[in-house]
């Protein structure tokens, strides 16, 4: 066993951080590993992908050539107004299956085996996590050039629409612990994807997504406003549309950090409680 | 007791003679029975299954609601803003087409089930009439639907749509909904014999199911959508039939929206329905 040299260093601080090293080192290599697997799946059954792509772009297609026409979205474009939304709604949806997942995992007993093995627990979780963000970024960018093809453009700059896609990665990933949380707690493939539906789905349109907040009648319109989906969408269109980024940018991070630091290790102690 | 032999009328009649055609009325009759009675066997078998799984009605109950509160509410505003309809008493009609063809399309999903469960091959070895199985799924899937027309509006009268075409149509509206359906259900069920996989089934009715409801009058106005758009929007069948739901609520012309609808329900039901049955017969 070839331990790392500091481990030789006999004061207490050394050997905290030693353990802290060994151990983080362990947590990122098990988490590329978990995640790796999880990806893996998305290969060996191809059909996986191409329905988290396929919809997608259905949903483009309807949205813009069914509704577009009779959606008045200003001075903007339909097609400039959707993107945004529906990215953000796409990569929400898809990010659910690391619930969905997770909890197949604890029906199957596939998490007992990982239990068996020498392994960071947080990586079980984590492993997920990190391959349904990317999975999320590379739909996103797919998504963006079935966009480009049908007109949308970047009117907000290079570097503005450059960072759409991550930051509505970053916020998948967010969300994916929110999705692990409840993967966690329910423990039943089936209910956690319904569960999940009745969560993602007002959260994404009730919000600026798919049409603008003041056609929707009066008593609606508190909630969209507050409803950090709104946020999120708002940035992207001003990412990519050009508009104020600040304003919009505050809240999503907030959110974001919120998911992925107070969510995040609740769903890995309920894990761990399992 | 007093046995008294009475009088058989009946039996005292000469009996007609017997030809060859008469020979087969009569059987074709006796057939016909069998038929009807062994459809409707199926049919309450199919409908059972509702009662004992109460979960699988969940997105007929809940599906026109949540469209209904979804389209009224988030993008009602949007579509209805100028326009000379109220969007709700546009949309109604529309929720409820769309909504029960989701219903029917259970039709293939739970014959592909049978046939992939092997429970077909009990029924070929039971003399009954082959044509049933598929009947009696149509006929459940058909009263479903008949059943959730009800359903959706009373939700759509509680949210504010109103019937402005007078009484007559409006009790004619469910019937009108309820036709389409069984024809669709045909549909349905050839899909579920060719593909033989619930999950296929399921996965195929989708795409079919979609781009119909969505690429029609269902929720905008055609003249709203780009032009290659409407030109399909415009030959859809289902277009059709929710401009004649929407006529017989809300007034306006139908005879033409009814023809069109009665020659597609025809041709579903007959040419469709033949060929699943054919196909249906032919599985060994």
């Amino acid at each position: 066993m070839n331990l790392p040299a500091q481990i030789q260093d006999r004061s207490v601080v050394g050997e905290l951080a030693s353990a802290i090293a060994v151990e983080s080192r362990w947590i990122i290599s098990d988490t590329a590993i978990m995640t790796w697997r999880n990806l893996i799946r998305y290969r060996r059954s191809p059909e996986l992908l191409l329905f988290s792509t396929l919809s997608p772009v259905m949903f483009i297609f309807l949205f813009n050539y069914v509704f577009g026409g009779a959606i008045p979205t200003g001075n903007l474009n339909y097609i400039d107004f959707l993107m945004p939304g529906i990215l953000v709604q796409t990569t929400l949806f898809s990010a659910t299956q690391t619930g969905v997942g997770l909890a197949e995992d604890l029906q199957k007993g596939m998490v007992d085996r990982y239990r068996s093995l020498p392994m960071a627990r947080s990586a079980v979780l984590g492993g997920r996590v990190a391959a349904e963000t990317l999975v999320s970024l590379f739909v996103a960018c797919l998504m963006l050039a079935v966009g480009y093809i049908i007109g949308m453009r970047f009117h907000g700059g290079f570097w503005p629409g450059f960072a759409v896609p991550f930051m509505v990665a970053g916020f998948a990933f967010g969300f994916s612990w929110v999705a692990a949380f409840i993967g966690a707690s329910v423990r039943n493939a089936e209910g956690a994807g319904s569960l999940m539906f009745f969560v993602v789905f007002p959260f994404t349109f009730l919000s600026s997504a798919f049409v603008p907040i003041e056609t929707m009648p009066g008593w609606l319109q508190p909630f969209t406003s507050v409803n950090p989906v709104t946020y999120v969408v708002d940035l992207g269109r001003a990412l990519s549309q050009g508009g104020p980024i600040l304003t919009n940018a505050w809240p999503t991070a907030l959110w974001t950090l919120a998911f992925t630091f107070v969510v995040g290790p609740v769903a890995v102690w309920r894990y761990r409680k399992v | 007791m007093n046995l008294q032999p009475t009088v058989n009328e009946w039996r005292d009649q000469p009996t007609p003679p017997t030809t060859p055609m008469r020979e087969a009325i009569g059987s074709l009759l006796y057939e016909f029975r069998w038929l009807a009675s062994d459809t409707a066997m199926m049919t309450w078998r199919n409908l059972m299954h509702y009662r004992r799984n109460p979960e699988t009605l969940a997105s007929t109950i809940a599906g026109p609601v949540m469209f209904l509160l979804l389209f009224n509410y988030v993008f009602g505003g949007a579509i209805g803003a100028g326009r000379d309809f109220n969007y709700i008493d546009y949309l109604v009609p529309g929720i409820l087409i769309q909504n029960n063809l989701f219903t029917v399309m259970n039709t293939g999903i739970g014959i592909a089930q049978d046939l992939q469960k092997g429970f077909v091959d009990r029924y070929r070895s039971l003399p009954m009439a082959r044509s049933a199985v598929l009947g009696g799924r149509v006929c459940a899937t058909t009263l479903v639907s008949f059943a959730s027309v009800y359903w959706t509006l009373a939700i759509a009268l509680i949210f504010g749509m109103r019937f402005h075409g007078g009484l007559v149509p409006a009790l004619i509206l469910p019937l009108v909904v309820a036709a389409f359906c069984f024809a669709f259900a045909w549909v349905s069920a050839l899909v579920g014999v060719s593909v033989r996989n619930a999950e296929t089934a399921s996965s195929s009715t989708f795409f079919v199911a979609i781009p119909l409801t969505f690429l029609s009058s269902t929720f905008v106005p055609i003249e709203t959508m780009p032009g290659w758009l409407q030109a399909f929007a415009e030959v859809n069948p289902i277009t059709h039939v929710v401009n004649l739901c929407r006529n017989l609520a809300q007034g306006g012309p139908l005879e033409s929206y009814a023809w069109v609808t009665a020659f597609w329900i025809a041709l579903m039901v007959i040419g469709i329905g033949s060929l699943a049955t054919w196909r249906y017969r032919r599985i060994s």
